[in-house]
Parts: structure tokens; sequence; C-alpha cells
């Protein structure tokens, strides 16, 4: 019997066209995520390869969990279909087991979804077969990994979701309700998924998981590259109890299935209405049609047709269906999915070391935009087909498609009930997000904001509402409406990706308007205003065309649709549609005007060709000697509301080299423009604006040691408006939008001159400089290269003497590095002079702004906060933050260089701290709305803010050679100094939350390396070196030298480096001063941490505990430790343990909470592969043990370090 | 007055749903009868400008149909065969959309229309109910309801008394009468004693053509004395058919009682019986299917 019912189910199943849509859909998705990156499922980065197993295993989990909906179908739909038929009473008077046919449907089922997935791996195999993939990209082909991935992760889900459904459909016998508790169950999965950004979770919710995703995140996140392409995940610890549970209660809720199943018809499903309508007591007595009144319906004469009444009839219809959407189970169930998300989401913005932010408006509508707004995209293609057939579906139509109104009435009814629903489902989001900071304790609630913001992210979706409901009405066919409607969102995102970036053409697209709660929605809106614009006609003509084909009744032949449709066009919508294209193409013409004549449009493609271009035909001169600029003067225009800036600079240059110069080579970003260049006695002979080179020919070569001069004047006006609004983030350090209305901040980088070729502005992905013929990624000169020293990484120069003077608008004040000479007014502007007292480094940057000012002073230096008047809230903890960084840096390295320390907040268009001399820009987004209300969260502006006070000294005094390492001497110091300064003002305990961040942020981010991973002391650009790692291995390094020799390493490095000229130090120097403070049995220890890449994997194994007579307890600890050595991609060789670790024994804390443990015993001890068992003996009763318990050393796996002790009574 | 003139209709998958189909309808009560899938509801939807023939033509008071649709959708009332409601709308609130849609977009005036016609159905006191919960009868009321709405001067009702029961079938062919009375009524049905019990004037068609239209009596009356009835055994039944024109053939008392069409006597224990509606309906279908041009 089973057999039977196994074999009929699976042949239906077979012939359902939705199983080969399904397979073909998620089969070309893993096509396209191993032919292209153009789709990105399985984190195929750098050096992973495309078909690494991680990838695969990955790509399988992402898959499961998104299978669900569609296995729902072939496991739920076949248990319901009888029921659903009415053929259920034919089954179940046959002498079958309905055990039989339950397990049969659910084996046919299960077979059926598996298919899915075995076609999905095939996309994937062929993939990686097709002849444009990059071979280097490739490895070698294994079936290993397809089915590791069948076996423990897709076939394991596919029981546990099957298992599920059916237990829905039994118990509900009905569909609807199925995948309504599948909405609901992933409502609760995806909320859950906040938890887990608390790391300190983790473990639980890595069991908890049912499809196992998060244990496989845990056992592979830290993952090298090298693991990633030959390792599949061990089937063990989390990995293996989560399998093992899940399929624990698989079985259970399969028993609860069978024992629950009841073939007889229940009440409930379709019984119910007609059981509802026998109850219905017909109206007492008379059934009969009252007769008499029937003349006095007829007198009622009076409808009226024509003029303003099919206005009124929209409306009416427009409400009718509207309420009909509203009331609907769908929009409520995705309603409360969104209301969830969106309070979830309003937690992990922008979240830092597990800190909040304030839920400000700002940040509000950008947890609406990512956590809520997108649901959309499911409401419109649902509810587009819906609304369209909904009359046909309902068996309706005949009725209305009699009745006598113009075919727009019902079908602007349609469009204009969605877009009612588009704005609900908005303002229902934004009543949230009040509730969310009501709840919060923020009361500050800006409606207007919200309105301005929730309107800018709905009428993308409006206008594909309006698309939705049109190609449901051009196809007449309600699935070919929505996979139309599929289609266009498809190419919707596909197209920028493949650099087709243009909005012009990407329908609804409009650029990109980030709100900032300084510079407001900016000038980024009429960009917007006019694309947008440009869509909506575009909308509108389309509803013009599909009023034309809308269908009345039964509907005609294609030739017989056209033919109508060329007759509805003839009279005045045909009119109308010419009005409108005229119009579209007008406005078309208007943004082409702006984005591609006042403006240049460069897809990224083209800007990557020509960086290729520059690096091409320029980098030969990389290595001419140029002169070094000594001092820089310079007026600052600054036209804030215009977006303009005018630099008119004068350069001091010296020959610093030993032979003569004849060409000047003179670089400028190119978006600036250079108006004038006044270079006595030299000739242009090459400009090539594009790229912004220029060559100068010296008819007399500049003699070593002689100083010129240079005059020139740069403009940059923002014209019109540009395709892309908000530039794409370069990781120049560049503001992103320089030119503000409030908030203009920009670089000499960005706006000035220089002498020689830059790397800084070569391709430098690994794939796209292989499109372009580029050979390999520069790197970083060696540390061991003796000339690299002459340089920091600007070609032009070191110290420079910097002056300057800004002028901006009446409302504004401009800032620039030094102090404040004059300051006065002039033809209704405001001009401030700034010089600065003492040579500073070739960096500088110029800010205008509305600014509140708070001043402070420490030791006579002044302290100066300029921030927004919506920011007021961690101002104090900035202050603090300098005072205590003053004091620290001043008594332990060397005195504070300036006189003054400023700090300016910017538009939080783009997300950092830098450090300027004596001034120092600070994103609005990075600090100034963090929620510090709560004394244990970690205060991350008080480190940003002691970090960035640090560079005065890191950087700013000592500055490294322009070799590898040198941003370990500027980033990794200002770290370790700002880790100090946290540690007086917040304790030890504190550090360890931060520093667990820490480590977690750089094993991941070194799985993600594109090319090499460097030890600290090489460290090329590498964040996750520079910052993470190196905290990480400074305090540690503090750990085993202590504060005070380390600091006096410090100190004396800054003694006797601190504004050197060339030959700079660099990082190897550094390394001889830690060694003067480094007792010899440590020598090896220093090498591992700075000049290897050495990771622990310690735990303890085991941990015992006796009560003594005398009340004391006896513990045994056994531990196992492990040292590892890794190369640059993750390759990993074992090292002899022989080293001195930490062991602990702890006390329960009171609330069992770890901070709250009280130390038993914490004793250093040498550990080797000999001695992994200790006895100690404590004085009250161990909770927890410990090895390496505060994670002080670079751990692969920090949790299993402390193991809670068994305690057994006195013998 | 009603005109259609010979309009044909083939459907994409290649039925042939009309088929020159000619009629002409005055005031009063129309029959249209034809069995399951003869093209009653094609005609009802084309004549209900639901959609146009391949050929041929409809004129309604002078109106070209296919070019006027929306001047004759507002003197239609439409009750099709087979419709659904919103089942979570109550019977007011979808009788006011549909009043609102035939252009009573004065909410006083379109309430009094509403209310009066929900009494006339006899739906009042169920009105705040949702449609979904009513049983077959009231929402066929409800139908006929909103086909009145706004005093059409054409009303379609196709096949309105499938499914009822007999009270309320009866009942629902009173109203029908009482509004026949002054305008352009066409009943569609499969049902003999429907036409017979209310149509002064009908039309019988079968796979896409009209195999006759006129007055019924004189449909019956022309087959006065040619019908014949007698009770057969079952066996012989085969040979009877063959031998005879046999109309029909009903059990009595589990015994095939057989009407057969002759202009004599056909045999031995034959009886003469008076024609009905039925006899003439039968003979148009078996003529049709016997030679080939339809008679009329």
């Amino acid at each position: 019997m089973f057999t039977e019912f196994f074999r009929f189910d699976l042949r239906q199943q077979l012939r359902s066209p939705l199983l080969w849509v399904a397979g073909l859909v998620f089969a070309l998705l893993a096509f396209g995520a191993t032919t292209s990156d153009v789709v990105q499922i399985g984190g195929a980065l750098g050096n992973v390869h495309r078909n690494a197993p991680a990838v695969i295993v990955n790509f399988f989990v992402n898959f499961s969990v998104l299978g669900l909906f569609v296995v729902t179908f072939f496991v739920a739909q076949p248990l319901l279909r009888d029921f659903e038929m009415g053929t259920d009473e034919l089954f179940f008077a046959t002498p079958m087991r309905t055990r039989d046919y339950v397990a049969g449907r659910l084996a046919a089922g299960l077979v059926a979804s598996l298919a899915i997935y075995i076609i999905t791996g095939a996309g994937m195999i062929l993939g990686s077969a097709m002849p444009w993939v990059d071979p280097q990209r490739v490895g070698t082909f294994s079936l290993a990994p397809h089915l590791w991935s069948l076996a423990v992760v897709v076939i394991p889900n596919l029981i546990f979701m099957a298992a599920l459904l059916s237990l829905l459909a039994v118990t509900t016998r009905n569909l609807l309700s199925v995948y309504l508790g599948v909405i609901g169950f992933f409502v609760l999965y995806a909320a859950s998924s906040y938890l887990a950004r608390d790391i300190q979770y983790d473990a639980i919710v890595s069991v908890l998981d049912p499809f196992g995703a998060r244990a496989l995140e845990r056992t592979m996140r830290y993952w090298s590259a090298n693991e990633s392409n030959t390792l599949l995940p061990a089937l063990d610890r989390y990995l293996l109890i989560n399998r093992v549970v899940w399929l624990g209660v698989a079985v259970a809720l399969l028993a609860a299935t069978f024992a629950l199943f009841r073939p007889q018809r229940f009440r409930g499903g379709k019984q119910r209405r007609r059981d509802v309508a026998m109850a219905i007591p017909e109206p007492a007595g008379n059934r009969a049609y009252m007769t008499e009144s029937a003349s006095s319906a007829q007198s009622h004469a009076g409808a009226s047709f024509g003029g303003s009444v099919p206005w009124r009839q929209l409306l009416h219809q427009l409400r009718f269906d509207t309420a009909g959407v509203l009331r609907g189970v769908p929009f409520l169930v995705l309603l409360a999915f969104g209301v969830a998300n969106l309070i979830a989401g309003s937690f992990a913005v922008d979240d830092a070391y597990g800190t909040k932010v304030l839920p400000v408006t700002d940040t509000m509508l950008r947890v609406i935009d990512g956590s809520y707004a997108y649901l959309l995209v499911l409401i419109i293609g649902f509810y587009a087909g819906e609304l369209v057939w909904r009359e046909r579906s309902a068996k309706l139509a005949e009725l209305t498609d009699a009745l006598p109104i113009p075919n727009w009435v019902p079908l602007l009814g349609k469009v204009g009930a969605l877009l009612c629903v588009v704005l609900v489902f908005m303002l229902l989001g934004v009543l949230t997000s009040m509730g969310v900071q009501l709840a919060r304790g923020y009361t500050n609630l800006e409606p207007g904001l919200y309105l301005g913001g929730i309107l800018i992210q709905c009428v993308p979706f409006m206008l594909m509402a309006v698309a939705a409901v049109v190609l449901q009405v051009i196809s007449n066919n309600k699935a070919i409406g929505y996979l139309l409607y599929v289609l266009m969102m498809v190419v919707q995102i596909a197209l920028p990706p493949l650099h087709f970036e243009h909005n012009l053409y990407n329908f609804s697209n409009a650029p990109q308007v980030p709100h900032s709660d300084m510079n407001g929605f900016g000038h980024f809106l009429s960009g917007w205003l006019w694309f947008e614009s440009y869509w909506t006609i575009f909308a509108a003509v389309l509803v013009v065309i599909a009023a034309a084909f809308w269908v009345r009744g039964t509907a005609p032949s294609w030739r017989g649709r056209l033919r109508q449709a060329r007759h509805g066009l003839s009279g005045r919508q045909g009119a109308t549609l010419i009005v409108l294209v005229v119009a579209f193409v007008s406005v078309g013409a208007w943004i082409y005007y702006n984005t591609n004549v006042l403006n240049e449009y460069l897809p990224a493609d083209v800007a990557m060709d020509r960086q290729a271009r520059y690096e091409q035909s320029y980098r030969k001169y990389k290595d001419l000697p140029q002169p070094q600029i000594v001092a820089v003067k310079a007026d600052v225009d600054i036209y804030p509301s215009q977006r303009r800036v005018e630099v008119r600079g004068h350069y001091d240059f010296v020959n610093t080299h030993a032979e003569l110069l004849s060409e000047f080579h003179v670089l400028i970003d190119p978006r600036a423009k250079l108006t004038k260049v006044a270079l006595a006695g030299a000739d242009l002979v090459k400009d090539d604006p594009q790229v912004g080179y220029r060559i100068y020919k010296l008819r007399q070569p500049m003699q070593p040691g002689a100083t010129m001069q240079m005059e020139f004047t740069v403009e940059r006006m923002q014209r019109g408006f540009t395709n892309d609004g908000l530039p794409p983030d370069s990781n120049l350090g560049n503001s992103r939008s320089p030119l503000n209305d409030n908030g203009t901040f920009f670089n000499n980088m960005e706006m000035m001159p220089h002498f020689g070729y830059s790397e800084s502005l070569q391709l430098v992905d690994r794939n796209e400089r292989r499109k372009r013929g580029l050979g390999d990624v520069p790197r970083l000169p060696k540390l061991e290269d003796e000339k690299a020293r002459d340089s920091i990484g600007f070609p032009d120069g070191n110290w420079i003497d910097f002056e300057a003077t800004l002028s901006t608008s009446a409302d504004q004040v401009a800032l620039a590095p030094g102090y404040l000479q004059r300051e006065w007014t002039q033809n209704g502007r405001r001009y401030f002079h700034y010089k600065m007292d003492r040579p500073m480094l070739p960096f500088f940057c110029f800010l205008s702004a509305r600014w509140q000012v708070r001043r402070d002073e420490w030791n006579g230096v002044p302290i100066e906060i300029y921030y927004d008047a919506k920011h007021p809230y961690n101002v104090d903890r900035m202050i603090a933050g300098v005072k205590k960084s003053l004091d620290y840096f001043t008594v332990n390295f060397s005195p504070y260089q300036h006189k003054q320390v400023r700090i300016l907040e910017f538009p939080g268009y783009a997300r950092f701290a830098q450090s300027f001399a004596n001034t120092i820009p600070y994103s609005e987004r990075i600090g100034f709305i963090a929620d510090l209300r709560k004394p244990e969260d970690v205060d991350y502006v008080f480190y940003v803010t002691a970090h960035e006070i640090a560079h005065q000294w890191w950087a700013h005094q000592v500055i490294g050679a322009g070799v590898q390492g040198q941003d370990m001497l500027s980033e990794s110091l200002a770290q370790y100094s700002a880790l100090m300064v946290m540690e007086k003002e917040y304790g030890r305990d504190r550090m360890r939350k931060f520093l667990k961040y820490e480590l977690d942020r750089y094993l991941r981010d070194r799985g993600g390396e594109l090319v090499e991973e460097m030890p600290l002391m090489r460290v090329e650009g590498q964040p996750y070196i520079h910052y993470q790692k190196g905290s990480l291995i400074f305090y540690r390094l503090r750990e085993e030298l202590g504060e005070e020799r380390l600091n006096r390493a410090l100190a004396n490095f800054i003694r006797d480096k601190a504004y050197q000229h060339a030959p700079f130090t660099t990082s190897k120097e550094f390394l001889e001063y830690l060694r003067a403070e480094t007792p010899p049995e440590k020598y090896a220890l220093l090498d591992e941490l700075f000049a290897k890449i050495v990771l622990y994997d310690n735990r303890v194994t085991d941990a015992k505990a006796q009560r003594r007579a005398d009340g004391k307890y006896a513990v045994e600890i056994d531990v196992s430790a492990k040292k590892l050595q890794a190369d640059g991609v993750g390759k990993e060789t074992t090292l002899p343990i022989d080293d001195w670790m930490e062991v602990g024994v702890f006390a329960r804390g009171e609330d069992g909470s770890e901070e709250k443990q009280k130390v038993l015993y914490l004793q250093k001890q040498h550990i080797t592969p000999q001695t992994q068992k200790f006895a100690v003996v404590v004085d009250s009763e161990p909770y927890q043990v410990g090895l390496d318990p505060y994670n002080k050393l670079i751990d692969r796996n920090s949790d299993d370090n402390r193991k809670e002790v068994t305690v057994s009574a006195a013998n | 007055m009603l005109r259609i003139r010979n309009i044909s209709k083939t459907y994409s998958n290649g039925v042939v749903a009309l088929d020159n189909v000619s009629l002409e309808v005055g005031a009063g009560m129309f029959g249209l009868l034809g069995p399951n899938g003869a093209g009653k509801s094609s005609l009802m939807r084309t004549v209900a400008t639901l959609q146009d023939p391949d050929s041929g033509g409809i004129d309604f008071d002078g109106l070209d149909v296919a070019a006027n649709k929306e001047q004759v959708r507002r003197k239609l009332g439409y009750l099709p065969q087979d419709f659904g409601v919103y089942p979570k709308v109550s019977a007011q609130e979808m009788l006011d959309h549909f009043a609102v849609l035939k252009g009573f977009v004065q909410r006083q005036q379109r309430n009094e229309v509403v209310a009066a016609l929900l009494q006339k159905v006899n739906l009042w006191e169920v009105r705040k109910r949702k449609l979904g919960t009513f049983s077959g009868g009231m929402r066929q009321r409800f139908g006929i309801a909103q086909a009145l709405i706004g005093d059409p001067r054409l009303v379609i009702v196709d096949e309105p008394t499938a499914g009822l029961d007999p009270e309320e079938r009866n009942r629902f062919l009173n109203l029908l009468a009482e509004i026949g009375e002054q305008v352009v009524v066409i009943l569609s049905t499969h049902i003999v004693e429907d036409v017979t019990d209310l149509c002064p004037r009908m039309a019988i068609i079968s796979k896409g053509r009209m195999l006759m239209s006129g007055k019924p009596h004189e449909a019956i009356a022309a087959m006065r004395e040619r019908v014949w009835s007698k009770v057969v055994a079952k066996t012989a039944l085969p040979e009877y058919q063959s031998r005879f024109e046999v109309l029909s053939t009903r059990l009595i008392a589990g015994q095939p009682l057989i009407h057969v069409y002759s202009e004599r006597p056909p045999e031995e224990g034959f009886a003469c019986v008076a024609p009905d509606l039925e006899d003439v309906y039968f003979r148009q279908l078996q003529y049709r299917e016997a030679t080939a041009p339809p008679a009329s």
C-alpha cells in the first residue's frame, strides 16, 4: 500500500511544473553565483574558490532555508489535496491504512523536494565548468561537498520541515493556514537571529537553529581561504548536537502527525461555509419576495453617467479594493513579520561592540528602509495579482464587467488601491518606529522627517506597484503576470552589477537620497525628483496602454486584443498617451543633459578602465624624483549652498634629491578642475584631464636643494545633478559627498594638486586587474626596502608649514588645521585665517557647517567640540575622552605638540573619524548618537575619541616610512593607547568585552582576505590586522611586559623618531625598542606576535573538584593546548606548545554572570605537551575553571576556554 | 427591441459556440432553451457586451451593441449563470458597491435604491451578513437584486433556477414575470418548465445553432396528435428506438414510458397524448441531429 501511494504521488509531483520551475530557478541562481559576481550566495570571495567545499555547503544551507516555501507546496499540498478537491471520501472509504497514505505521500513529497536540490547542485557543477570562469578561481572538482551537504544539511532539514509542515497540515487542514504557519515560523526564526548578534549567546543559538545554519556558521566563521577551499566542516560539537536535536524533533513531530491524522471530515475548512449557511434562519414568516414593493424599486431612476461620475466611482472602487487588501490575512501576516523585523532591526542598526545607537529618526528611517520596506516587494507582487484578478477569481467578473463604467475606472481603482496599501504599510512602519522610539525613552518625534523619508522610500515601490498591475492586465494571466513581475525585478537588480548603471533605463530607479541630520536630504533630492518624475510619467504611459488592453468578459485572442487596444487608443486616450510620451521624452532629455552633459556619466567599469589606463600610462614614472612640498598657503572659498569651492593655493617646494629635476608631474583628482597653474620656467607638455595627470617640462632643470614656487587655482562645483547621487565609496578616506549645503568636508587629496604618480589611485581588485591585463595587485614596498624609507607614502612631502584663509557663507563656520589668527566679515561672507605654528604632515582638511560649539580646556589647552544642534548627547563623553587621553599620553609618551584640540561633526554619508593636526572630523554616525545610557555597555565614543587623539602622537609625531608595517606604527599604536585610556576609565572587565569583539572580527575578516594575510609588523593596509589584531597583540604584550615597560619603549621610540625626516622609521626599528624592554626569554614570543601569524586552540577538557575535610577544595584541571602557525592564505602548521598561560579557578558570581565571579586562583602556568594537568587547592567552592580564561591569546575557539567544575563531596 | 443578426463565434480552441444565430426579442419574457453546452451562455455573454462575435451584430433599441457598449451597459441588468461573491463582504456593502458602479454616486439616492432592492428580494433582514454565509437561493436573490439596479431596459438571466428548490424557483420566476411586463427579459435555461410557465416567446438553441424560435403554444399546437406514448418492456427498448422516432424515455414504476413522434398511430398499444413543450424541445433536438439544416 505504501509503495502504491508513494509511486502514484511521486508521479504526480514529478509532473508538477512548480517542481521544475523551482529547480530551474535555484539552479540558475547557483549557476549565476558560480559563474559571476553578480549573484552572491555562497561567499566565494578573494582566494576562496567559486566551487570551494565551504562555498557549496553555504550555498545549500541558504537554499535549504529559502526552499522552505517551495517545500511547503510539495509536502503539505499532497496531504491536503484530497480534502481540498473533495476526493477525501473516495479515498477513506477504501480499506487502506491511513498510515500508508500519510507516509507514502510524505515520502513522495520529500523525494520531490530533494530533486530540486539535486538540480541546484547540478547548476553549480555546470557553472564551475564554464569556459569564461577564471580558472584561478576554480578548485578541483569533487562530488564530496555536494553529497556531504545533501546528507548533513539538506536531507535533515527537509525531514524537519516536512515534519513541521505535515503537522501543520494535519491540524489545520488548510493550505493557507500552513503557509501562515510557515511565515510565522520564519518570523520567529528571523527574530531569533537578532539574539545571535550578541556573541555571548551564540552557542545556544547555534543549537537552537533548526536549519543548522548557525551551527555551520559557527564552525566555519573563522576559516581561512585555504580551509574554505579544502575542508568540509567536522560533524562534531555544535553541528552534531544540532543535527541530532532537530532530527529528534522531526521524529516527534512526525509521530504527532500520524497520531493526529483523522481521515474524517471535521468541522473546518470548506465544510464550514455550508454549515453556517444552513444555520442562518431565513427571515421569519414570509419567504416570498415582497412583490408589492417591486414597482417602488423600479421608480428609482436617477442613475447618472458621464461628467464627474466615473471619478466618484473610481474613488469608491479604490476604497473598496484597499479595504479588501487591508483586511486580507496575507497582508496582516506580512505586516506582523515586518513589524517584528523592524523592532529587532532597531536594536541592531549601527551596533558597535554591542553598544546600540539612539533611535533618532534618521536612524529609524534607515531601519525602515533595511528591515521593513522590502516586504513591499512581496505585498505588491502578490496583491497586484489578487486585485487585478479579484473579480474574476470570485467569479464576479461577469457582473462587474457588464457594468456601465469606463475601463479606466477599475484599472485606476486597482492601481490606486495598491498605492494606498503601500502608503498604509509604510505609515504603519512609521507608527511602529515611533513606538520603538518612545519605548526606548526617546521622545523627539519628527513626523515631518518621517513623512519625507517614507515618501522617498515609497515612490520606487509605488512605481513597481503600477508596473505590477499593468503586467497583470496586459499578460491577462495571473501566473505569467507574476513571472513578468519577478523578471522585472531581476532586470532591475542585475543591470547595475553588469555596469548598466544609468537610471534612465532602469525602471523606477533614481539616485540614492541619503539622509543626514546635519544636511537633511540635501542636494540629493533634486536629482531624485527628476528621475522619479520621469519614471512616474512612464508609469502613467503604462497605465494608459493597460487601459486599452483591459479585458472585459471573455478575453479575445491576442490579435483581437491588439485591435481593441488600437481602437481604444484612437480617441482621447490616444491624445493623453501622446502628451505623456512627449513629457517622458522631455524630462528624460533634461535628465540626460544633467547627468551626461553637465556632468559625466561614469559607470564603474569605465571608471576602472580609466584607473587601468592611468596605471598603464604613468606607473613608469613612479620612481621619477619629484620635488617635495615644504609650505602650503591656501585661500579657500566655500560656497555651501551652491556646492562650489575655489582654492587658490601656493606651494613652496624643494628639490631634496641629489640630481637635477627636469620634469614636474602634477596630479589632481579629475573631479576638481585645475584652472590655473603658475610654474615659472616650466612648460606644459602633457595634459590628461581624464585622469588628472599633467607633465611640465622645465626649461632650466631644478638644482638639488633649490626652492621653487607654484601658484594654482582649483575649482570644483556641482552643476545640475548626477546619475549616482552619493558617489560610491572609495578607500581613499574621502568623505563621499565633499560639498554639502551644511557639512562641507574635503581634504587636500581631493582638491589640490600633487607632485608625482600616486599608487593610491590604482585599481586594487584582483579580478578586475586581471581582466584589464594589469598583473598582480601592487603591494607596499617590503619592510627591508631601504630606498622606500625616503617617503611616508605621500610622494611629494612630509613636513610642511601650513596656512589657510577660508571663507564661507555668513551663517557657517569654516575650519582647517592650525590656529585662528583672525576672523572677519566681508561682502556678506565670513573669513577665517588659520596658521599652524609648526611643521605638520602634508595632509589637511577644510570644513564648513552650521555648528553648535562646546568649549572646555585641559591644562590650558582649549578643547572645542563642533556638533550639530540635533546631536548634543555624547559631547561630554568626547570631552572626557580628550582630557583623559591627553593625561595619559603626555605622562607616558611625550608632550602634546599642539595648542588646541578640535572635534568636528560631519554628515553621515561616510562613517569614520580621522585625525588631522589638532583637528578631528568625526562622522555624525560614529558616536554622536551612540546610546551610552547603559553603564555596562562599551563606551565606544570614548574609545574612538581616545584613538583619534592618540593619532596626534602616532602619525602626527612619529610617522613610519611608506613600507609594510606603516599602519602598525599609526593604527595599532593608537589602538593600544586608546585601550589604556579606556581601561583606566572603565576597568579590565569592560576591556574583556571589547577585546572579544576585536578577536571575533579579526578571526572573521582574515577568512575574507583577498590577497594575503600579513604578520602584524608587515601589515599592508589591512584594517583587520592593524586595528583588531593590533589591539589583541598589544594588549597581550602589555600583559607580558607590563604597562610601564611597554610605555617606556614607546616613549623612547617617540623621543628618537618624532618629527624625523627621511629615512623614516619602520616597524622593524620599533621592534628594537620593544626588544630593549623585553626579557630575553620572551624574544621568541615577540617574534610570534609581530613577525608570525600564530593562533591558539586552547580548551579545558575536564574539571573536577573534591571537598576536603578541612573545607577546602582540591581541583583537578585537564587542558588541551594547541599552537598553530598560519601562512598568508591560512595554511596551518602546528608549533610545539611551550607557553606560559593563565590557569584560573572561579567561584560562582551572585547572579551567575562572569563579571561577578570571584577569582579563587589565577596563575600563569607553563604549558607544554607534557604538562596539561593541574591540581590546585582553593578555599571555597569552585564553579568554573579556565585555561587562558580571559582570552588574552588569539584563540580560534575562545568559548571553550572555561568549563564548569564537577564538584563531589568529601570522602 | 433586441435584434440579433447572424452572429457566429468560434473559440480559440476550435469550439463553435455560435453558428449564424439570428433572433428578434421584444418586450416581455423571452425563453432561451437548450441543453448544456448549447451556446446559450455564449449568446447571453455576447448580448451582455462581454464578448464580441466573430461576425454578425446585435442592436438594442437601435444601438449597435459592439460599438456602444457603454450605452448598452447603462440599460443592462445581467445575472450570469455562475457567479461568485466576496465571501467576507456583507450583502448591503456589496450591493452598494454595484450601485455606485451603476451610476448611483449620490449617497442618499443610492441608499434608497439599495434598501428597496434588498426588500424586494427579501434580503433586508440579512443585509448585514457576509455573503459567504448565504445559501444558494439567497445568493441567487442577491444576484437578481444587483441585476435590477437602475431600471434596466434589458435583463439577461442565465440559468437562474438551477439548483433552487421548487418553492424558491417559483418565487424567483414570479419576480421575473413581473419585471418582464415592461422590459426585455431573456431567460436562458435548460429546464423546459421555466419556459412553459413564463415565456410568451421562446427559442431553442443547440450546438450553437438556432433550432426554432416562436411562441411556445404555437409550437405545441403544431405537434398536436403526433405524439404517442406507450409503456414498453426494458428489453424491447432498443428495438423501439430503431423503429420509431422516440422523443423521450421515462421510467414509470420501473418500466420505460416512451414518447414517439409520428404523424400516424405508430403501432398497436400506443396512445395519443397531448404534446407539451418538452416534446417540442426533444423533437427539435432530434430533428437537428437527423437533418442538417435547422427548421424554424
